[in-house]
């Protein structure tokens, strides 16, 4: 039997592992620690759910954003809600003219 | 029992509508509101705004909001209320949403500002363009902050 050799890992695949494994504590969601978050959580509120979209209009994760699942769940459906009045964009073409 | 069950509805407008148009629609919304047995809580123009996508080859247009209650959840109320808005003025109604609001939520709101209410901008005012920032090779479609966050995991 051929000895196990630990090779070592290449900077780059450690980045990946890490990148992977990169849970810094419990995630802190601005919805469930305060009610006037939530309260501001509206499809008429197209300034605050801006916020939660990317610069071409795509609607951002939740694992950059920090936002949990349950309040990421209404976050979007607001944020297509008010694509549909057209409040929001669905992509950013518009935006930029 | 009876439940009081209040709903909205978000209208959207061309941007050609007059004042007397805006004041046609409120008595109707209100006609008809009453001849099913409900109650018009409120009635709102929210004024002109610069849509997020062009609708019907408007760039612009007008919003409405309107609130009202009804006894129970009553079928007959909500589809006269969206075939008012959404057939009868069908030329004049670009969009219509209606929502159903809890019953002890608060009647506040935010939403944007509109064009009637941000103020003109100063003489001599130069909008900075894109072309005129120096070009950088940066992902377009990055979130803000992103790149950052990942780097400070990774160290």
């Amino acid at each position: 039997m051929t000895k196990k050799v630990k090779l070592k890992i290449s900077a780059r695949l450690f980045k990946k592992k890490t990148r992977r494994n990169g849970n810094n504590g419990p995630k802190n969601c601005r919805f469930c620690s305060s009610a006037e978050q939530v309260q501001q959580l509206d499809y008429k509120n197209a300034s605050f759910l801006k916020g939660f979209m990317t610069e071409r209009g795509k609607i951002l994760q939740s694992r950059i954003s920090g936002v949990c699942c349950k309040h990421q769940r209404t976050l979007s459906s607001q944020i297509r809600k008010s694509r549909t009045m057209a409040l929001l964009p669905y992509s950013a073409q518009y935006y930029n003219n | 029992m009876e439940h009081k069950v209040r709903y909205e509805v978000l209208i959207l407008t061309s941007p050609e509508i007059t004042q007397d148009e805006g004041k046609e629609l409120e008595t109707k919304f209100d006609k008809v509101v009453q001849s099913q047995k409900g109650l018009v809580v409120s009635f709102e123009r929210w004024g002109k705004y610069r849509l997020a996508y062009p609708v019907r080859k408007n760039d612009y247009g007008v919003y409405f909001l309107a609130r009202f209650e009804a006894e129970s959840k009553d079928k007959a109320l909500i589809e006269e209320v969206k075939t008012l808005f959404a057939i009868k003025l069908e030329d004049v109604v670009m969009r219509t949403v209606i929502t159903a609001l809890d019953a002890k939520q608060s009647l506040e709101y935010q939403r944007p500002r509109s064009l009637e209410e941000t103020p003109p901008r100063e003489e001599g005012y130069v909008r900075e363009r894109r072309s005129d920032r120096p070009m950088m090779a940066s992902n377009q479609d990055a979130p803000l902050g992103s790149e950052e966050d990942m780097q400070a995991d990774v160290e």
